[in-house]
């Protein structure tokens, strides 16, 4: 609670304080909503990064060269003065004290609050291997990565990547845009095989060869090769076979960043534990955002997601509550495209979990998946053709027991529609 | 998000240039409704109903770049 003078009555006012930790999508959009919500309040924003919001889904955009800095800009600074948000760039947190409601920084500082939120994500892996951290080899998350990134492959003649998931594919993207022939070394058969078959990777595969990037599978990583100045000259896998690179791009995973929380009480489990209200075990520190551990109220069960939307409505939930808690849940069903190629690509809910799952080629270059748990849809993968991606969500929503019509599932042309009917006669 | 109540309709024309001072919006962070309507209008000579999360002189991140043009 901050204390102001009414310069009017001379009688001290009170308003309500609220701390947000991280400037990405999820901290942006509870900003954003608290001073909406709240609009006496005092709201500071503490971020570690040295620029405000950017959109995060478009950097590899700029990465390939395709787009320009300045559409990447959200809020610029000036948009915390209009909407009196007192944010804090280049701010490191230290320490979080939840007995004294204080926040301290790396130059000193402490921010009291009555509610705070953690909106602090992640940090991208390290391969565990020798030279991990050698000049030229990249992680891709923040603005700053991709801006290291473009200018780092700008100069490179050959390339490795590793990582076959959403994330590494975006360096495969980057490297074909840029004219970089690469390895794509993957431990398994197939990119992201904990979602497609072999049949929808290879869809996948075909569209990076046509880029010059190649996938190299039973490969992988062992440790990397670096020249006399420290920069990367070659990735060498565990079968021995060695790939010279003048660039590498890592995405294995994240790690999120609970290290803040560690001596605290608030709960972790793979990231900050929260209700559906966004709420922690500690009743006046919310989270928001990939840190988040929810309870999915779709899946039943507890999640984690780290797609735009999810964090978006995540940060926006998280602020209603923090206001007011209880008076809204947050229940979503997110989805993230990979728009590199010319066809689409939409993975939706959780791809990877299910019990069942059904699959079909619809036509030629066009594939679909659903994954399928005690008979509901849990999520999928649509290569080709988007079009029944609403009817898929909304079944999803609706946690309607689609057993013994599965095959519906794979129409080309489906919709809800031809369920019920099945579903009736 | 529902359809604004305008009357215009708009359409996408894939663009080859992104101006500086454009507002670009990646597929991933429009509504359901709006990412519907960029399925049935990116690359084809159609128009839909105007969509409350796209403008006039929008530009779309889809399989290519798409700008909206709203009328």
């Amino acid at each position: 609670m901050t204390i102001h003078i009414n310069p009017e009555s001379e009688q001290p006012i009170m308003s309500d304080s609220y701390v947000i930790i991280g400037d990405g999508i999820a901290g942006a959009s509870a900003a954003e909503t608290l001073r909406e919500e709240a609009p006496d309040a005092d709201i500071t924003v503490l971020t570690d990064e040295g620029e405000s919001l950017y959109n995060r889904i478009l950097i590899k955009e700029y990465a390939k060269g395709k787009l320009p800095e300045a559409p990447i800009s959200i809020h610029q600074e000036e948009w915390y003065d209009d909407h009196d948000v007192d944010l804090r760039l280049n701010t490191v947190v230290v320490d979080i004290d939840v007995e004294n409601d204080a926040i301290h920084t790396h130059e000193g500082e402490t921010f009291a609050y009555d509610t705070l939120l953690l909106a602090v994500g992640g940090t991208p892996q390290q391969l565990p291997v020798g030279n991990a951290d050698a000049d030229g080899i990249h992680h891709f998350w923040t603005f700053q990565d991709a801006r290291k990134i473009k200018a780092s492959v700008e100069d490179a003649d050959n390339a490795v990547i590793v990582g076959a998931g959403l994330l590494g594919i975006d360096f495969a993207a980057i490297c074909g845009a840029q004219d970089v022939e690469a390895k794509y070394l993957m431990r398994g058969d197939a990119w992201w095989r904990y979602a497609l078959s072999e049949e929808g990777a290879e869809i996948m595969h075909d569209a990076m060869r046509e880029r010059g990037v190649e996938p190299v599978f039973g490969s992988g990583v062992d440790h990397f090769e670096v020249d006399d100045d420290g920069h990367v000259e070659a990735a060498v896998d565990p079968n021995g076979e060695r790939y010279e690179c003048d660039f590498a791009g890592v995405a294995i995973g994240l790690n999120f960043n609970t290290e803040l929380v560690e001596d605290t009480p608030i709960e972790t489990e793979d990231g900050i534990v929260v209700d559906e209200f966004m709420r922690t075990n500690v009743d006046n520190v919310y989270a928001a955002g990939d840190i988040t551990t929810f309870n999915d109220l779709v899946l039943g069960e507890q999640a984690k997601n780290g797609s735009w939307g999810s964090a978006k409505e995540q940060g926006t939930v998280a602020a209603r509550n923090m206001v007011e808690y209880g008076s809204e849940t947050f229940e979503w069903v997110s989805s993230y495209s990979i728009t590199h190629f010319d066809f689409p690509f939409l993975s939706f809910g959780h791809p990877t979990l299910g019990d069942d799952s059904v699959e079909a080629t619809t036509a030629d270059g066009e594939w679909r998946r659903v994954a399928l748990q005690d008979g509901k849809i849990v999520g999928g993968v649509l290569i080709g053709d988007l079009s029944p991606q609403s009817a898929f969500k909304q079944l999803m929503r609706e946690g309607r027991d689609v057993s013994g019509q599965t095959d519906l599932l794979m129409e080309p042309g489906f919709s809800v529609d031809d369920l019920a009917a099945q579903t009736e006669q | 998000m529902p359809l604004r109540e305008t009357g215009r309709r708009m359409r996408l024309r894939r663009t080859g240039r992104v101006p500086t001072d454009a507002r670009v919006r990646h597929y991933d962070e429009l509504d359901e409704d709006t990412q519907v309507a960029v399925l049935e209008l990116a690359g084809r000579p159609r128009t839909a109903p105007e969509t409350g999360d796209l403008d006039d002189g929008d530009v779309v991140k889809f399989t290519d770049y798409y700008e909206v043009r709203a009328r």
